[in-house]
C-alpha cells in the first residue's frame, strides 16, 4: 500500500495515468465519440485540410483523420493492453506454478521458458505471421507466446524467494490451502516488479505493433490503426506532411506516458537509488526486459 | 573456469535442438503444400497431382517427421536450407550476404549503443539533476517514445536531402551506416543510459567511496572506479542487445533499403518464401541462444562470484 | 521532482524538432551540380532485384533483358520489322520461315551471332517446351535448321499467324551466346550474360544494384549512355527522396504495372524543375481477375457482375490516378486489333449490383451487414501488390463501395511474385492483374486464358468453357481474316458476359527522366525501354 501511495503522489504519474486513462475511454467510447464513420470513403474530399466539419482534415480517401485516430486506439492501444494482460497471466500462472511446486515440474516449466525466451522479439512476430499470414491478431498472439515466459521468470524467481519463508511455512501448517497461501502472501510480493516490466513492456509493443502495420504485416485495410496510418501518410509525406502528424503524436504521447508510468512504478518499487549491489543486475534486467525497442 | 564454460555452452545444446526443431514445424504449419509451392515456383505450367506426389518424394516429404526432422537438420548445419520458393535459388545463397550486412549494421550499431549510454550515463550521472541531465533523460525519453520509421523519415530529410551531407539509402560507402546507425542507437542508447546512470550514482553512494575520499583519492579515480562497478552490471545487458538488434532492425532496413537479413524476412513473408522465413528464424535464434551463452561465459570470467549460479 | 522537468524538456525539445521539420520540402541538391561536365549516366530505381538474367527463363527482370538481349525481329508501330534478321521469307503453307541474319553481329563474349547460335538458342527453349507452354509458338515449332551460315529455317507442325510477333518478344526467343550454354542446355542455368544488345551486364550485387555498360561494338551503333544502373529500392519515400536528391534519376512503371512513387509524388519532381514525366499511349488494360474455378461465392457469375458495377472506374482513373489513366470497360480497348466488337457497357451503378445480387438469391439477414446464402457469407479475398500505393487505394475504394452492396472485401496485399504464384496455383477469389500489352493483345492474352501459369484458373469455371478453349486452339491456326475477326469476337464477348476480367482502367507506361536527357520514347511493349536511343543534352 505504502507503494501505490508513494506512486500516487508524484504528480507526473498520476498525469500520465489520467492522459492512459483518457485514450482507452476515448478508443473504447469511440463510436459514440467519433464525428464520422472510420471507413466512410468520399473521394470528393481526398487530403481535405483541416476544417470545421473534418477537425484533423482528410486522408487519401477522403476518411476523417480523427475518427480514424479514435478507432485506431482501439488496436494500437486496447487490444495491445489485452495481449499483455493475457501474457501476464498466464505468465503468473506459469510462475506460481513452477515456483511452488518446485522440483521436476519447476526445471521442465523453465526450460520451456528458455526455449520461448530464445526467440528474440520480432523473429517469433515474423516468424508467426511468416506461418499463419499477416494480421494483427497474429502480431499479438506472437507477441504472448514470447512474453509470457519472461512474466513466468520474474513470478517464479519471486515465489521462490518467499516460498520457504517462515510465515508462509506457518501459514502452511496452520492448514491454509496452496491457493490461498498464493494469492494473500505471493502474489502481492509479484505484483510491483510485474507492474513495471508490463508497463514497459506494453509501451515497446505498442511501437512494434505500429512498426509491423507500417510494413504492411499487421492489421489489415480499411481498419483503422496507428502505424497503418504512418504507412499510407508515408506515400505523400513531402506533399501532405500534417497526415504523418497526427498519428504519430498520438503513438509519441502514448508510449511517453507509458513509459513515464513505468519508470514512477519503478520508482515506487524501489526508491532508493542505492540499495544493496545483490538488487542491482536484477534491476538493470528489469528495466529493459520489456525494452526491446522496435 | 573451463568446467564452468563447458557446463555452460553444453547447455545450449539441447535447447538449439529445441529451437530448430519448432523452426522446422514452421514449415508443417504452413498453408502451403510445400511441394505445390515448389513446382509453381520453378514455374510448372500444368501442376497435376501426379507431378506433386513426384517433387513430393524428391523432397522427401513423404517420409515420416522425424526423419526428414533429421536430414533437415543435417543439411541446415551445412548451411544448405533448400530452394526458395520465389527464385528456386538456394536459401543461403540470399541469406547469407544479407546476414553479413545486417551484422555489420548491428556491430557498428552495437559499438555506438555502447558508447552513447557509457558517455551519456556519467554525463548524467556526475551532474545528477543539474540542467543537462533533465534535458538529456527528457531528450531521450521522447525520442525512444517516437516509432523509429518517423525519426528516420525525418532524419533523411533532413541530413541527406536538405543538407546533403549523407546518402538517402543504401549500403553503399562508410556514410550509409551513419542514419541507419544513428536511428537504432538513439532507440536503444536512449533506455541503456539510464541504468548506467542509476547505477553509477547507486556506485556513487557507496561505502567505498567514502573510505576513498576520506583516503585522498581524487575524485576521477573514484568515478574510474565506480564506473568500472557499474560498467560490470552492463555488460550482460549490452551482451543482450547485439542478438536482439539483430533481430529488430526491420524497419530500419526497410526505410533505408539496406539490404540485410529484415528486409529478406519481410520480403519472405510478404512472397509466402516459407524456406526463406524458417531458415531466418533458425538462424537468429540460434544466434541469439550461442550469444547469451558465449556473454554469460565472459561475465564468469570477469566476475568469479557468478559461476556460483550454476 | 525530477519528473516535471523531464517533461518540459521532452516538451521543449519536440517543438524544436518540429519547427525544424514544418519549413517547407524539398530544396536543389548540391548532388547535381557536381555531375556537370562528368559522363552523365542513369540510376533507375526498382522495387525488384534484376535476379537471374537467364534470357529462357522467367525470373529475371524484362527492362534489364531487354537491354541485354535481342530477338529476330521487332514489333514497331508499323509492323513486324527487322532486327537480329535483315529479311525473311513465309513458304505459301504458313509452316516454315526463312530467316536471313544481319552479318557482322557478335555476342558480348565475341562470339559470332550466325545461324548456329540461332538453331541452339531455339532448340535449347525447345528443350524446356513445358515451361513455355504460356506462348503457343513453343507448341508449333517442329524444327530449326541452319541451311547455311546466316540462313535459318523454322518448320512448324501448321500454320501458325502470330509466329513473327512471338518471336518477338521480350523472352523466351532471344540469343544467348553459345558458350554460356551449361551442357549445351539453358535450362538449368547459364554460365554467362552474353547477349547481343546494346548493353551488357558489367556487375551485379544481388538485392542492391546491377550495372549495365553500352556495348562499344553493337552492331546498331554504340549507344550514348554509356553506364545504366539499376538501384534496389522500395517503392514510396525512399525512391522519392533518393530521386530529390540526385542518388537517382531515373524510374519507370515496372512489369507489374506499379510505379516506383505516385502520381503526385512525379509531379512534384516535375515541378522542381529538374526532371521530365513522359507517359506512353494507353498500353494495357488493369483489371481484376475474378476466379471462376474457385469453390467461394466468386464463382456465381452474378456476384462477378455485381462486382464490376461496384467499381467506379471515373473516380480511380479521375482521382486516384489523377487523370493519368483512363476508364476501361472491356478487356481489351477498342484499338486493340479484333477487339472492336459491342460489348455491354457496365457502369458504376450499386443499386443494380445490389438487385443483382438479391436476385441470385444473395440476402441481407435481419441487421447483417454482409449478405448471406446457404449459410455462407459473400466474402471475397482481393489480393494486390503490397508495392504498388495506387493498388492499396483502388483496393481500399472498391471495399467500401463493395461493403455498401453487402459484399465484404478483404484485402491482402504481397509481393508481385506472391501474387503471381496464386494466380497460377488458383488459390485466390480476386486479384489485380493487368493485360500484357500492346505486342501481346490480344492474341497472347486471350492464349494464356487457357494455360495454367496464367489464366486457365480464372476462366475454368465459366459456362462453356470447352468450348471457349477449342475456339482459342482454332483462332490461331486460321489464315482466313474474317473467321479470325468472327472467333475473337465470340471468345471475347464470352469472356465479357461472364465477367471474370474486370477492367479498371487503361494503363500506359510512364518514364520520370532527367530534364537535359532526349530521345525518351516507348516501345510497343510495356516490358522495354529503348535505352540506346536516349542520350544526355
Amino acid at each position: 500500500m505504502k507503494r501505490i501511495s508513494r506512486l500516487l503522489s508524484d504528480r507526473l504519474a498520476l498525469l500520465s495515468l489520467a492522459v492512459l486513462a483518457a485514450i482507452a475511454a476515448a478508443g473504447m467510447l469511440a463510436p459514440w465519440l467519433a464525428p464520422h464513420p472510420p471507413d466512410e470513403v468520399n473521394m470528393a474530399l481526398r487530403y481535405g485540410p483541416w476544417s470545421l466539419h473534418y477537425l484533423l482534415g482528410n486522408d487519401q480517401l477522403g476518411r476523417c483523420v480523427l475518427s480514424r485516430i479514435l478507432y485506431g486506439i482501439r488496436p494500437s492501444v486496447l487490444l495491445v493492453l489485452a495481449a499483455v494482460l493475457a501474457s501476464v497471466l498466464i505468465g503468473a500462472a506459469v510462475g506460481m506454478a513452477a515456483g511452488y511446486a518446485g522440483g521436476r515440474t519447476d526445471a521442465l516449466l523453465m526450460r520451456l521458458c528458455d526455449v520461448m525466451l530464445s526467440f528474440p522479439g520480432y523473429v517469433m512476430t515474423l516468424a508467426v505471421i511468416g506461418v499463419l499470414g499477416v494480421g494483427l491478431q497474429n502480431i499479438l498472439l506472437a507477441f504472448i507466446l514470447m512474453k509470457w515466459a519472461w512474466f513466468a521468470r520474474i513470478v517464479r524467481s519471486s515465489v521462490r524467494q518467499i516460498a520457504d519463508a517462515d510465515y508462509v511455512r506457518f501459514a502452511r501448517t496452520l492448514g491454509t490451502g496452496s491457493l490461498a497461501i498464493l494469492f494473500r502472501h505471493i502474489l502481492p510480493v509479484c505484483v510491483p516488479e510485474l507492474a513495471v516490466v508490463a508497463s514497459s513492456s506494453f509501451g515497446s509493443t505498442l511501437l512494434q505493433v505500429s512498426g509491423l502495420s507500417f510494413l504492411g504485416l499487421g492489421i489489415q485495410a480499411p481498419q483503422a490503426e496507428w502505424g497503418m496510418m504512418l504507412s499510407e501518410a508515408r506515400q505523400s509525406m513531402f506533399s501532405r506532411p500534417e497526415l504523418m502528424l497526427a498519428p504519430g503524436l498520438m503513438i509519441v504521447l502514448t508510449v511517453s506516458a507509458v513509459n513515464f508510468l513505468s519508470d514512477a512504478m519503478q520508482q515506487a518499487v524501489d526508491p532508493q537509488a542505492g540499495s544493496s549491489k545483490r538488487h542491482q543486475p536484477e534491476r538493470a534486467e528489469a528495466a529493459l526486459i520489456g525494452r526491446e525497442v522496435a | 573456469m573451463i568446467r564452468y564454460a563447458a557446463r555452460r555452452l553444453l547447455t545450449a545444446v539441447p535447447l538449439l535442438l529445441v529451437i530448430s526443431f519448432l523452426a522446422f514445424l514452421l514449415q508443417q504449419l504452413a498453408p502451403v503444400d510445400p511441394a505445390e509451392a515448389v513446382l509453381h515456383a520453378q514455374g510448372v505450367p500444368q501442376v497435376t497431382s501426379e507431378l506433386i506426389a513426384q517433387k513430393k518424394a524428391e523432397l522427401g516429404l513423404d517420409r515420416p517427421l522425424l526423419r526428414q526432422y533429421a536430414s533437415w537438420l543435417a543439411s541446415s548445419v551445412q548451411l544448405d536450407f533448400g530452394l526458395s520458393y520465389v527464385t528456386g535459388k538456394p536459401v543461403w545463397s540470399l541469406l547469407g550476404p544479407a546476414f553479413m550486412h545486417t551484422l555489420q549494421l548491428t556491430a557498428v550499431s552495437a559499438a555506438a549503443i555502447i558508447l552513447l549510454s557509457v558517455a551519456l550515463g556519467v554525463y548524467c550521472a556526475l551532474r545528477e539533476d543539474a540542467w543537462p541531465d533533465r534535458a538529456t533523460r527528457g531528450a531521450a525519453f521522447l525520442l525512444t517514445a517516437m516509432p523509429p520509421y518517423w525519426l528516420a523519415a525525418w532524419l533523411v530529410w533532413l541530413f541527406s536531402v536538405k543538407l546533403d551531407l549523407l546518402p538517402t539509402s543504401g549500403m553503399d560507402s562508410a556514410a550509409s551506416f551513419v542514419l541507419p546507425t544513428a536511428v537504432l542507437a538513439v532507440g536503444y542508447a536512449g533506455v541503456y543510459f539510464r541504468v548506467i546512470r542509476s547505477s553509477m550514482i547507486a556506485g556513487r553512494n557507496e561505502d567505498y567511496v567514502l573510505y576513498g575520499r576520506a583516503n585522498g583519492l581524487t575524485e576521477r579515480a573514484i568515478t574510474r572506479r565506480v564506473l568500472a562497478n557499474s560498467l560490470q552490471v552492463a555488460v550482460p545487458m549490452f551482451g543482450m542487445a547485439v542478438p536482439i538488434l539483430l533481430g529488430s532492425t526491420v524497419v530500419v532496413e526497410n526505410v533505408f533499403a539496406w539490404p540485410g537479413l529484415g528486409n529478406l524476412s519481410v520480403k519472405a513473408i510478404l512472397g509466402r518464401d516459407y524456406p526463406v522465413i524458417q531458415a531466418f528464424v533458425l538462424l537468429l535464434a540460434s544466434s541469439f541462444v550461442v550469444f547469451n551463452a558465449v556473454s554469460e561465459v565472459l561475465s564468469g570470467l570477469l566476475n568469479p562470484r557468478l559461476r556460483k549460479d550454476l | 521532482m525530477k519528473h516535471s522537468r523531464n517533461a518540459l524538456s521532452a516538451i521543449f525539445i519536440l517543438f524544436l524538432i518540429f519547427a525544424s521539420g514544418c519549413s517547407g520540402s524539398g530544396n536543389e541538391p548540391a548532388a547535381e551540380a557536381a555531375k556537370q561536365g562528368q559522363a552523365r549516366e542513369i540510376i533507375y530505381a526498382s522495387s525488384k532485384d534484376i535476379n537471374d538474367m537467364n534470357p529462357h527463363l522467367y525470373s529475371g527482370s524484362m527492362p534489364a533483358q531487354g537491354m541485354i538481349y535481342e530477338s529476330l525481329v521487332e514489333k514497331t508501330e508499323d509492323g513486324i520489322k527487322p532486327l537480329l534478321a535483315e529479311s525473311w521469307d513465309i513458304s505459301e503453307d504458313g509452316m516454315s520461315y526463312t530467316f536471313h541474319l544481319r552479318h557482322g553481329v557478335t555476342f558480348h563474349d565475341g562470339s559470332p551471332f550466325n545461324a548456329e547460335a540461332v538453331k541452339v538458342n531455339i532448340d535449347a527453349v525447345q528443350a524446356n517446351a513445358e515451361r513455355h507452354a504460356w506462348i503457343k509458338l513453343s507448341t508449333k515449332i517442329k524444327e530449326v535448321r541452319a541451311t547455311d551460315e546466316y540462313t535459318v529455317q523454322l518448320l512448324l507442325d501448321e500454320p501458325y499467324y502470330p509466329t513473327l510477333l512471338e518471336l518477338s518478344m521480350t523472352r523466351p526467343y532471344v540469343f544467348l551466346s553459345p558458350k554460356d550454354f551449361i551442357n549445351g542446355q539453358t535450362k538449368d542455368g547459364v554460365a554467362g550474360y552474353d547477349g547481343t544488345g546494346p548493353y551488357r551486364l558489367a556487375d551485379q550485387k544481388p538485392e542492391q544494384y546491377a550495372v549495365f555498360e553500352a556495348n562499344e561494338s553493337y552492331w546498331g551503333g554504340a549507344p550514348q549512355v554509356k553506364r545504366i544502373t539499376a538501384k534496389v529500392l522500395p517503392s514510396g519515400e525512399t525512391t522519392l527522396l533518393a530521386l530529390q536528391k540526385g542518388e537517382v534519376n531515373f524510374i519507370f512503371t515496372d512489369d507489374r504495372g506499379a510505379d516506383g512513387v505516385d502520381v503526385e509524388a512525379m509531379q512534384s519532381l516535375v515541378d522542381s524543375g529538374r526532371y521530365q514525366l513522359l507517359r506512353s499511349k494507353p498500353m494495357n488494360t488493369k483489371m481484376i481477375a475474378a476466379n471462376s474455378s474457385s469453390t467461394g461465392p466468386v464463382h456465381e457469375r452474378a456476384v462477378r457482375l455485381a462486382l464490376w458495377h461496384a467499381v467506379d472506374r471515373e473516380t480511380i482513373a479521375g482521382q486516384i490516378l489523377h487523370g493519368a489513366e483512363s476508364p476501361a470497360d472491356s478487356l481489351f480497348s477498342g484499338n486493340v486489333e479484333y477487339a472492336d466488337i459491342p460489348l455491354a457497357k457496365r457502369g458504376y451503378d450499386l443499386k443494380h449490383a445490389a438487385e443483382l445480387l438479391e436476385d441470385a438469391g444473395w440476402k441481407l439477414e435481419n441487421g447483417g451487414e454482409t449478405r448471406v446464402k446457404n449459410g455462407r457469407q459473400l466474402a471475397l479475398k482481393l489480393y494486390y501488390d503490397a508495392a504498388s500505393s495506387s493498388q492499396k487505394t483502388e483496393a481500399e475504394l472498391i471495399q467500401s463501395a463493395a461493403k455498401t452492396i453487402g459484399m465484404k472485401l478483404e484485402l491482402i496485399g504481397e509481393q508481385s511474385s506472391s501474387v503471381a504464384a496464386r494466380r497460377a496455383s488458383g488459390d485466390y477469389d480476386l486479384l489485380f492483374n493487368q493485360t500484357w500489352g500492346l505486342a501481346y493483345d490480344p492474341q497472347s492474352t486471350v492464349s494464356a486464358f487457357t494455360a495454367e501459369s496464367s489464366y486457365a484458373r480464372t476462366t475454368g469455371g465459366i459456362e462453356g468453357v470447352e468450348e471457349l478453349y477449342a475456339k482459342i486452339g482454332k483462332v490461331t491456326g486460321t489464315r482466313d481474316e474474317e473467321k479470325r475477326k468472327a472467333l475473337y469476337k465470340e471468345i471475347l464477348t464470352t469472356v465479357h458476359d461472364e465477367a471474370v476480367f474486370i477492367p479498371i482502367t487503361h494503363g500506359s507506361m510512364a518514364v520520370l527522366a532527367p530534364n537535359d536527357l532526349e530521345g525518351v520514347a516507348f516501345k510497343q511493349t510495356q516490358f522495354e525501354l529503348p535505352f540506346e536511343l536516349m542520350h544526355f543534352k
